[in-house]
C-alpha cells in the first residue's frame, strides 16, 4: 500500500520537485492550494508531467495525484496522512499553525528559512516539525513544447533534498541528516546559492529578460552573478568554517545551475518580494552584513542589492519599492526602508557607492 | 536625469523632507505663540516645516493650490488641491512627547485621495493612494476586524472656541468610547490615529469638528487599509469636519452602542 502524503502549494517545489522524492510508485500525493483555477486543472487531469534535466536533456515523470483539495479542506482528515511536506512561501507558512497543530505525522518545512521549524514547533508545543533544504532550482512553468503536451507540466534540476533526521521515517529519496551537515549544507543555500540567484534575477530583470538562463547569457551579468558569489564563498568559509573544496564545487554547479538553458526558471518567481530578501537578516543586506563582518568588503553584493531597489513590477507583492526609490533620497531610502543605520558600515558602503552603481546598472539596462 | 514624480511619491517626499526638519529642531523650541487656545499653539519650525513641503510641491506639482494650517490657501485656485498639516501635534512637539506627524493629502473631486503621515522620530512612513493600499514604510497594511471591545479608541477633540456650550457633548461621546473599549485616547495628533486605525492599533478613530489638514491624509489611509470611514465637512469656512474611521465590525459597534449623534454625519 502506498504512504498517503499531503503537499501544502503545488507551485515551483510542491509539483516540480517533491514527486522527484517522494515518487509516486511510493507516495500518494494530495495537495493543498489556494489558487482556484490551478486546483480545478489538477483534479480534472488528476496527473501532471514534471521534467528533469538531467545532462542537458529531460528525464519524464508523470505524476499520478489523489486530489488536491482548497485550504480548510485538509482539516478533518489531516490525521490520515503519514507525512507532510509544505512550499508555500515563508510569508505564509506560519498561518499553517492551527493545522499544524493537530497533526502527529512528520512535518517537513521546504520554506528557504531554517528558522521557521523552530517557531513552529514552538508555537504548536510540538516536536514533529521539521526543516529541509530542497537543494535544487525548479521552475514553476515549462518551455512551450512541453506545455502544448500538458499545460500542467513543470521543469526542476536533478538535485538532492536534505532532510533533518528526526522525519526519517517519511522515507523517499531524500538524504536524512543530522543537523550540523543540514546547517552546512543550509549556510552553503542560503549565501552560495540564494544571494546570487536572486541577483541574477534582478539584473536580468534589468535587461527585460523572462528566464534567468537569459540573463545570464549576457557576460556582464554572468560576470557580476560569479563576483558575488565568489563573495559569498569566501563569507561563508571565514564565517561558518565550510571545506574550501566544498564550497569551491558548490560555488561552480550553481553557476552552472544559473546558465542552465533547459530549466526556464521565471525572472518574476526568482525575483518576488524584494522587500523580504532585502530584510536585515535576509540574502541580500544580510549576506551583505556578514561579509563585512568578516573583513570582506562586498562590492558586487552591493550592485545587486541596488538591482533589487530598482526591481519594478506591478504585480509583485512589493510593487512599492519603486514608489519609495522614487520619493525618498538614498539616505531616507535606506534609513527608512531598508532599516540601516547611519552608522553602519554597510549603509557607508552603498552611499558611497550609490551614484556609480546605479549609472552601471542603468549601462547594463541599455546594453541589451 | 530626473524623473517626474507621481503624485503618491510627491506626497511622500514631502512629508520626508519636512519631518527630518523636525526632528533636527526637536527639543530645541523656546519660542511659540497661542492661536485659538491654549493648546492651539504654532511655532517657528512649523512654518519651516511647512515651507519644506511648499517647496516640494511647487517644483513638482506647481498647478495645483495648496491648503495649509499656517498659511491658508496658497498657489492657484483650483479645484483639486493639496492640503498639509506641516506638524500635526504641536503640544506634543513643545513638549517632547514623540508622537507628532507631517500629514500630506491631494485632495481630488472632493475627497482626499492620496495621503502621506510621516511620524520621524518612530521612523514610521504611512502612505497610500485611495484603493490601492495602504504602506507603512516596506509593509502592506490590512486591517483586522475585530470589534470594539478587542480594539482601543481614540478621539480628537475640537478647538476650545467651537462651540463651547456644547463640550460636554465631546466629553460624553469620550466617555461611552472608553466605556466601551478597551479605552479611548486623546493622542494629540488626529493624523496619527487615523495612521494607527490603517496599522490596527487602534479599532477607530473619531473626531469632532478636526481641521481638514488634520485627518485628510489618515483618512485615505485608513479606507485605504480597510477601514469604513464617514466623514462630513461641517463647517466649510473653518474647514471643519466630522468622522470616524474604524473598522467595520467597530463602525457598527460605534454607530449601535455609542450612539455618537453629536457628530453630523450623514450615516
Amino acid at each position: 500500500m502506498k504512504k498517503q502524503l499531503l503537499v501544502y502549494g503545488a507551485g515551483a517545489i510542491g509539483r516540480g520537485y517533491v514527486p522527484w522524492v517522494f515518487p509516486p510508485d511510493e507516495f500518494d500525493l494530495t495537495y493543498v492550494e489556494e489558487n482556484d483555477s490551478l486546483r480545478e486543472k489538477l483534479n480534472k487531469q488528476k496527473q501532471f508531467t514534471s521534467y528533469c534535466t538531467k545532462n542537458g536533456a529531460y528525464q519524464k515523470l508523470v505524476v499520478p495525484i489523489s486530489n488536491c483539495i482548497k485550504p480548510g479542506d485538509e482539516l478533518s482528515s489531516i490525521n490520515n496522512y503519514m507525512g507532510i511536506v509544505t512550499a508555500v512561501g515563508p510569508r505564509q507558512v506560519l498561518s499553517l499553525k492551527d493545522n499544524f497543530q493537530k497533526a502527529d505525522c512528520p512535518i517537513v518545512l521546504f520554506e528557504n528559512d531554517s528558522s521557521l521549524s523552530v517557531q513552529l514547533n514552538h508555537l504548536t508545543g510540538k516536536s514533529n516539525i521539521y526543516f529541509g533544504v530542497p537543494d535544487v532550482i525548479t521552475s514553476n512553468t515549462a518551455p512551450k513544447e512541453l506545455l502544448d503536451q500538458d499545460e500542467l507540466s513543470i521543469v526542476t534540476e536533478d538535485g538532492v533534498c536534505f532532510i533533518e533526521e528526526g522525519a526519517k521515517s517519511l522515507g523517499g529519496i531524500n538524504d536524512y541528516v543530522s543537523k550540523e551537515e543540514l546547517h552546512k549544507q543550509w549556510m552553503a543555500k542560503l549565501y552560495i546559492h540564494n544571494t546570487p540567484h536572486c541577483i541574477a534575477a534582478y539584473l536580468g530583470a534589468l535587461q527585460g529578460k523572462q528566464y534567468l538562463h537569459e540573463g545570464m547569457s549576457n557576460p556582464a551579468i554572468y560576470a557580476l552573478v560569479e563576483g558575488a558569489m565568489n563573495e559569498m564563498r569566501d563569507m561563508v568559509v571565514k564565517k561558518y568554517n565550510l571545506d574550501q573544496e566544498f564550497v569551491d564545487w558548490y560555488a561552480k554547479k550553481e553557476l552552472g545551475r544559473f546558465a542552465n538553458v533547459i530549466l526556464y526558471d521565471p525572472i518574476i518567481r526568482v525575483a518576488r518580494e524584494p522587500f523580504r530578501k532585502l530584510a536585515l537578516d535576509n540574502r541580500l543586506i544580510g549576506a551583505a552584513q556578514l561579509a563585512l563582518s568578516m573583513g570582506i568588503v562586498p562590492e558586487f553584493l552591493i550592485k545587486g542589492i541596488l538591482a533589487a531597489f530598482l526591481y519594478n513590477k506591478e504585480n509583485d507583492a512589493d510593487f512599492n519599492i519603486t514608489t519609495l526609490m522614487n520619493a525618498l533620497s538614498p539616505d531616507n531610502f535606506l534609513k527608512l526602508i531598508i532599516n540601516l543605520s547611519t552608522h553602519d558600515a554597510l549603509y557607508k558602503c552603498i552611499m558611497t557607492r550609490w551614484d556609480n552603481t546605479l549609472d552601471e546598472l542603468k549601462g547594463l539596462q541599455n546594453d541589451n | 536625469m530626473t524623473t517626474k514624480l507621481s503624485r503618491l511619491e510627491i506626497a511622500i517626499k514631502a512629508a520626508v523632507d519636512a519631518g527630518n526638519l523636525l526632528v533636527s529642531h526637536y527639543g530645541k523650541i523656546s519660542k511659540l505663540k497661542q492661536k485659538e487656545s491654549l493648546r492651539d499653539v504654532v511655532t517657528d519650525i512649523d512654518k519651516l516645516s511647512e515651507s519644506a513641503i511648499l517647496t516640494v510641491l511647487n517644483k513638482n506639482d506647481p498647478d495645483f493650490g495648496v491648503l495649509t494650517e499656517e498659511s491658508g490657501f496658497v498657489g492657484p485656485e483650483t479645484e483639486d488641491f493639496w492640503v498639509v498639516d506641516a506638524l500635526d501635534g504641536t503640544v506634543n512637539y513643545i513638549h517632547q512627547v514623540p508622537l507628532f506627524s507631517v500629514s500630506v493629502a491631494f485632495f481630488q473631486g472632493g475627497k482626499p485621495v492620496i495621503g502621506a503621515v510621516y511620524n520621524p522620530l518612530a521612523k514610521d512612513l504611512y502612505y497610500s493612494e485611495l484603493g490601492k493600499g495602504s504602506f507603512k514604510n516596506q509593509i502592506q497594511l490590512k486591517i483586522e476586524d475585530t470589534p470594539i471591545t478587542e480594539n482601543l479608541m481614540s478621539m480628537a477633540f475640537s478647538g476650545k472656541l467651537y462651540k463651547p456650550e456644547e463640550r460636554h457633548k465631546e466629553f460624553e461621546l469620550f466617555g461611552k468610547l472608553n466605556d466601551n473599549s478597551q479605552g479611548c485616547l486623546r493622542t494629540g495628533s488626529a493624523a496619527m490615529n487615523l495612521a494607527y486605525v490603517s496599522d490596527g492599533h487602534f479599532g477607530a478613530a473619531v473626531g469632532k469638528a478636526s481641521k481638514l489638514w488634520d485627518i485628510a491624509a489618515g483618512l485615505v489611509l485608513a479606507e485605504s487599509a480597510g477601514a469604513k470611514v464617514n466623514y462630513k465637512l461641517i463647517d466649510k469656512e473653518r474647514h471643519l469636519v466630522d468622522y470616524i474611521a474604524a473598522t467595520p465590525q467597530c463602525f457598527s459597534d460605534i454607530i449601535n452602542t455609542v450612539k455618537p449623534s453629536y457628530l453630523e454625519l450623514d450615516i
